[in-house]
């Protein structure tokens, strides 16, 4: 589960899970929900990731910036992820969705400030924020 | 931080010395009142702006403004001077909106003239420059032309027949950061700017008409050709998706890097490297060619606005520049330090180049006002030449959403007597005046702190926002 957190100039989103599958992918649904996609179209959307990083809030973060990314140069929405591999410091993964006309907010990146990954007595968490 | 952590150091500026943690390099100086103070500590700023001044090579105090707010890794409002040979560069003192800035147009229009015909001019700027996020321009660049936009700017879009020459006398720059290499923009980054030539994009972004309603400094006005009662025009955005990605791009890059050079930061999104490395070499020529795309944005859309001015009002109606400043940015400059003159990279995050007399731009929300001030000599001895850049956000977009009725809000800046353009309900309550600090008392600070001096001030009578 996601859920969004007050900043002054930006937007926080706090992300728990059950597993780190589960909160890399609540993540992309918080991000593509603040990204607040418009004129959603018929066309599948599509994109392969493969990402290397130092650790795993890393991985979360470049992941995150991965599809947002490519999410505004094509005008797409992704909705489904799919795990080849995920690791502490590597992932493959399929993206799937819509696209779309264009975005109501101008998510500029997913940051690393504040990032870090943790897990405890089986949860995972993190927050993210994202500048506006 | 608590005030306790500050020495006063005189009225408008105060000091958090390097004392107050042990990693910090220099201190760290605030330009602010005491009544500013309590906000600025409601939030972290103070904290990352201590963090700044423990990056490597960072001379003298890393400075910050009275617009300070809450960023990520730097403040928003934050300058960081640091040694060209021995210090480091810092995508995060740039900020992902490279070279985001703001240009004011002057038109040979009276408020009296056009004060009818205000609403159409602002549904004729909304239709002919494009907002909020996806919505293309009418320029869509192949490979190599954009590639000419990424190396020479503002200059490329007025040899496109967009503007004159004289628009590129009237830019900080010139309108183009050299060198730059466009070979250093990824594939991504271009795709994502490929289209984006002359839109404003959203957040606080706008083109908003103004007119001149206070004369602080009558010869300063006379130079600029500006008078009471006069239509200006103020463009503030910046590098757009491209920008965006090559701070993305070169970030990644660099907190892989970091380790290698045996830099720590206290936090990720201030990640480093060496200015000589081949990573910080690599981000300071795809920086430049951002920092040209957003200059060359702001040029396609001032040309986009004479068009409007022509349509509407006729063939003669005459838009000059007055100015384009960057607030998002990090340039080569010379300062003297301890009576030499030290070759330095000074970081602006939310910060104006503010040179001995070079005009500064100050964009307030839309239902206040904004600034144009001329920078002066304390600003080279006290903040590297730098000064504010805004009113800075007080109020979270959440928060602002929660509280703000839209249509009350329209309704309001109609009383006001300002025209509003929005692509959206939730773009126009994000950016309400009350998320906003007050500008003139920000404006004040600055002035009367000597950095930067009033010359006029512009209050809104259109605004068109994504």
């Amino acid at each position: 589960m996601y859920e969004l957190v007050e900043h002054t100039a930006d937007i926080r989103i706090r992300v728990r899970a059950a597993s780190r599958e589960e909160l890399f992918a609540d993540a992309l649904r918080g991000l593509m929900a603040v990204v607040d996609p418009h004129g959603l179209t018929a066309g599948a959307a599509g994109a392969e990731i493969s990402i290397d990083a130092p650790d795993t809030t890393v991985l979360l973060v470049d992941f995150l910036n991965e599809a947002l990314s490519r999410a505004h140069a094509d005008r797409e929405i992704y909705t489904k992820v799919t795990f080849g591999r995920l690791t502490d410091t590597n992932l493959t993964a399929r993206l799937e969705g819509v696209r779309v006309e264009g975005f109501g907010e101008d998510v500029k990146a997913v940051t690393y400030h504040e990032a870090e990954v943790r897990e405890h007595a089986g949860e995972w968490s993190t927050l993210l924020v994202l500048d506006i | 931080m608590e005030k306790r952590d500050l020495i006063r150091i005189h009225d408008w500026l105060w000091e958090i010395p390097r004392s107050h943690r042990g990693d910090m390099i220099v201190p760290a100086r605030i330009f602010t009142t005491e009544t500013m103070l309590d906000g600025i500590l409601a939030d972290r700023s103070l904290d990352q702006l201590v963090n700044v001044a423990t990056l490597p090579g960072i001379r003298r105090f890393a400075v910050a403004m009275p617009d300070i707010h809450e960023g990520y890794g730097f403040p928003i409002g934050g300058v960081a001077a640091v040694d060209a040979e021995e210090g480091v560069i810092s995508p995060g003192g740039i900020g992902y909106d490279i070279n985001c800035g703001v240009r004011l147009l002057r038109t040979g229009n009276s408020f009296d003239e056009i004060r009818t015909s205000l609403p159409t001019i602002a549904h004729s700027i909304a239709r002919e420059i494009p907002s909020g996020v996806g919505r293309g321009g009418r320029l869509t660049l192949q490979d190599e032309e954009l590639d000419r936009v990424l190396d020479k700017g503002a200059r490329r879009i007025v040899e496109m027949g967009y503007g004159e020459e004289t628009d590129l006398q009237q830019i900080e720059s010139s309108g183009t950061i050299a060198p730059a290499d466009a070979a250093l923009v990824s594939s991504i980054a271009k795709k994502r700017g490929r289209d984006q030539l002359g839109t404003i994009g959203s957040g606080n972004h706008f083109v908003e008409v103004d007119v001149v309603d206070t004369v602080f400094d009558a010869g300063a006005a006379s130079r600029f050709r500006l008078a009471q009662g006069q239509i200006v025009v103020l463009i503030h955005t910046g590098s757009r998706g491209l920008g965006h990605q090559v701070a993305t791009d070169h970030l990644r890059t660099m907190a892989a890097a970091m380790a290698r050079y045996g830099i720590h930061v206290p936090d990720r999104e201030l990640a480093c490297v060496p200015i000589r490395s081949p990573e910080g070499r690599d981000y300071l020529l795809a920086m430049a060619a951002a920092a040209n795309f957003a200059f060359a944005n702001r040029q396609t859309i001032a040309a986009g606005v004479r068009r409007v001015w022509k349509h509407e009002l006729g063939s003669d109606a005459a838009v000059e520049t007055v100015y384009d400043v960057a607030h998002n940015i990090a340039k080569r400059e010379e300062h003297r330090i301890d009576g030499a003159t030290a070759r330095l990279i000074v970081h602006r995050k939310g910060a104006t180049r503010a040179f001995p007399g070079q005009p500064v731009l100050i964009p307030g929300s839309m239902g206040t006002a904004s600034y144009l001030l001329l920078g002066q000599e304390a600003a080279m001895e006290e903040s590297f030449g730098s000064s504010c850049h805004g009113a800075g956000r007080v109020m979270s977009r959440m928060r602002a959403k929660r509280e703000i009725s839209g249509p009350e809000l329209r309704k309001r800046m109609a009383s006001l007597g300002v025209a509003v353009e929005a692509g959206s309900m939730k773009g126009l309550v994000e950016e309400a005046p009350e998320a906003y600090k007050d500008v003139d008392a920000v404006v004040d600070v600055v002035h009367r702190a000597g950095i930067a001096r009033k010359v006029v001030r512009l209050r809104p009578v259109a605004v068109v926002k994504g």
